[in-house]
């Protein structure tokens, strides 16, 4: 059992990572770049995503270390391994795991030129972050003195959920142009605990040789669809009336932006997941609070006094920290993300193609900064890249990235778009120095997806 | 040109041909092992005069209490070794002589933790080591009771405790 917990944490290292969509960035036109930055101008008049497959996205990472860190088959015995893993430890480690699949992507051109376009994926999202204080406490024990073990920086959050878009893209300005999308979240199952408090300490004791203390301690996890009434049979139509508006609803906002100050130059920018999501539906949370010292049971030798000493002890210590069960509502923002990047468009210009709309064809080359960051109570990182896209005609475009992020400061991506007429194929995937030995990377990042575009160019 | 899309695809297949593994070794896992270890603290007591007479202020040799504890079946098998500090201040003019048993669901004696303790008379503060060896660590898992058993020396003059005594024993 304790073979298959630590395999399943070592493997979680592989479906788990940052939500940071570096390559997909305004790539290539298309249309799953509307859902990272609304206002991107989309080189098409129509566009439908092959239900089920126009997005499939993976993302994972884990700050602390590698499988390979641990399970290497290098002589290094394995008790040195989490040794040399645990020293190199900073004072938080987080992990997140991001996972969407689209199910309806499409989107149309409008007469007035704005470029409509709505869907709706499922997607699960973790993020937890562990303070080093409790990897202490569990790897070296509480022998050290006044040590405090402090559980201010342990917070988590995960959530199911399917989310319904609907968005606009529309030209304001010669060279501007802005968007936005509106979103629509069903969480079919959330759990979070965030700003906790307290800390567990020992001292020398004043009864007794020691004195052991839970100081200020205050938790809270909430929770919804986990805790579920008897009389709800978990099925298939369970889950997707859940997914389809069936479960705890909110709502949230992208805005975004584009804007050319020079001809071949352009900064883009965009706010994602700018939303809530309020929990009504099988809420339950708990929340355990107070203060408790324990300096042992004082015997007394009484024969005549029956034996309570334990059951005194347990009264004493439900009476001082409290565990409630909550069943009130409660809200939670959803993680908001930010992009900005700044690129410039040079090489040979494709010829327009003869349409009677006057079209500005994109350049052969582009190369640019993209700046990402991840907003979240939870936990927040920055992810900067620098970026070349190369275009071969109609039917190939390809983007390199170079990306430093909190998992790794040489991640290298790669995306490939290829058209066949309408057909649309695309693959990407980061990280690829990781290859080199796939059992040694911190993180990673797959998406793949089929669309049909018409009207491109 | 050096950038074209056969020579994309070559380079996409040459990554994906290199891509590799180093070798692993899961069973390693088996070996794995935490040394931790963690305080607890656990009982203390303040004896007085009375505490070693019985109504008729006659000395009572064996003061005894007995604590009932949960099962400590989930320490099972993580827990290698316990050590136990005691720390003894005795201001009587007798020995006393320490036990700590461990007894089962039946209350049937299963274990003595060792050594027995010997504390002197007149003696301050003093610190005794007690440990339930890797060996016998199994006993924890079947314990329900703690005993402490507390012996009173005899005295060598042949005096006994006196109820007016301010002596203690802690």
């Amino acid at each position: 059992m304790r073979k298959l917990i630590l395999l399943t944490s070592f493997l979680s290292v592989f479906y788990i990572s940052a939500q940071n969509k570096q390559v997909l960035y305004d790539f290539a036109e298309l249309p799953q770049t509307l859902l990272l930055n609304p206002a991107v101008e989309f080189h098409g008049n129509f566009h439908i995503g092959v239900p089920g497959l126009s997005q499939l996205s993976v993302h994972g990472g884990l700050s602390a270390f590698s499988g390979y860190d641990l399970l290497a088959d290098n002589g290094v015995g394995i008790n040195d391994k989490i040794r040399d893993i645990y020293m190199s430890l900073d004072k938080t480690e987080f992990f997140s795991f991001n996972q969407q699949m689209e199910l309806l992507n499409i989107g149309f051109r409008h007469r007035n030129g704005n470029y409509i376009s709505l869907g709706y994926y499922q997607e699960l999202d973790v993020l937890m972050k562990f303070p080093k204080d409790m990897i202490d406490l569990y790897y070296e024990g509480n022998t050290v003195l006044n040590r405090r073990y402090s559980v201010d920086k342990l917070a988590a959050q995960a959530e199911l959920l399917g989310v319904f878009h609907i968005g606009i893209s529309r030209k304001v300005g010669e060279f501007t142009r802005i968007g936005g999308r509106v979103k629509v979240y069903s969480s079919v199952a959330s759990a979070s605990t965030k700003r906790n408090t307290g800390s567990f300490y020992t001292e020398n004791g004043t009864d007794n040789i020691y004195s052991q203390h839970l100081s200020h301690v205050d938790l809270l996890l909430e929770t919804s669809g986990v805790q579920l009434p008897s009389d709800i049979e978990v099925d298939q139509s369970y889950i997707q009336s859940q997914f389809l508006f069936g479960g705890n609803l909110g709502v949230g906002i992208d805005l975004g932006f584009t804007f050319q100050p020079k001809e071949q130059w352009e900064v883009t920018g965009s706010i994602q997941d700018l939303g809530f999501i309020y929990y009504t539906k099988n809420v339950e949370s708990y929340r355990v609070r107070g203060s408790y010292e324990l300096e042992g049971f004082q015997l007394d030798f009484d024969p005549s006094t029956p034996d309570t000493y334990w059951n005194d002890l347990k009264d004493n210590f439900e009476k001082r920290i409290v565990t409630d069960t909550i069943q009130s509502n409660y809200m939670n923002f959803r993680p908001t993300k930010l992009n900005g990047s700044l690129t410039y468009s040079f090489g040979r210009k494709r010829r327009d193609d003869c349409t009677f709309v006057n079209r500005v064809t994109p350049y052969t080359h582009k190369v640019g900064a993209h700046l990402f960051s991840r907003l979240n109570v939870v936990h927040s990182y920055v992810a900067a890249t620098l970026f070349y896209e190369r275009r071969f005609g109609k039917t190939l475009s390809t983007k390199v990235t170079y990306t430093a992020d909190p998992f790794s400061f040489a991640n290298v991506g790669l995306g490939i778009s290829a058209r066949a007429g309408a057909f649309n194929i695309y693959a990407i995937a980061d990280n690829l120095l990781g290859l080199r030995n796939v059992y040694d990377m911190q993180s990673s990042n797959i998406q793949f997806g089929m669309n049909f575009i018409f009207g491109a160019y | 040109m050096i950038i074209s899309p056969k020579n994309i695809s070559y380079f996409v297949l040459f990554v994906l041909c290199f891509a590799c593994t180093e070798p692993i070794d899961i069973d390693q896992l088996d070996e794995a092992s935490l040394d931790s270890s963690y305080l607890f603290t656990l009982i203390h007591l303040e004896l007085k005069a009375p505490n070693f007479l019985d109504d008729f202020n006659q000395e009572i040799p064996v003061t005894s209490d007995i604590i009932s504890i949960p099962g400590l079946d989930d320490l099972h098998p993580y827990l290698k070794r316990a050590e136990f500090s005691v720390k003894t201040e005795n201001s009587f003019d007798r020995n006393f002589t320490l036990n700590i048993l461990l007894f089962d669901e039946e209350q049937n004696l299963i274990y003595t933790i060792q050594p027995v303790i010997t504390v002197p008379s007149n003696s301050g503060e003093l610190i005794h080591s007690l440990e339930i060896p890797e060996n016998d660590i199994n006993v924890i898992y079947h314990t329900r009771y703690f005993g402490m058993y507390m012996s009173l020396w005899d005295s060598d003059t042949g005096e006994i405790i006196d109820v007016s005594d301010t002596s203690e024993l802690t």
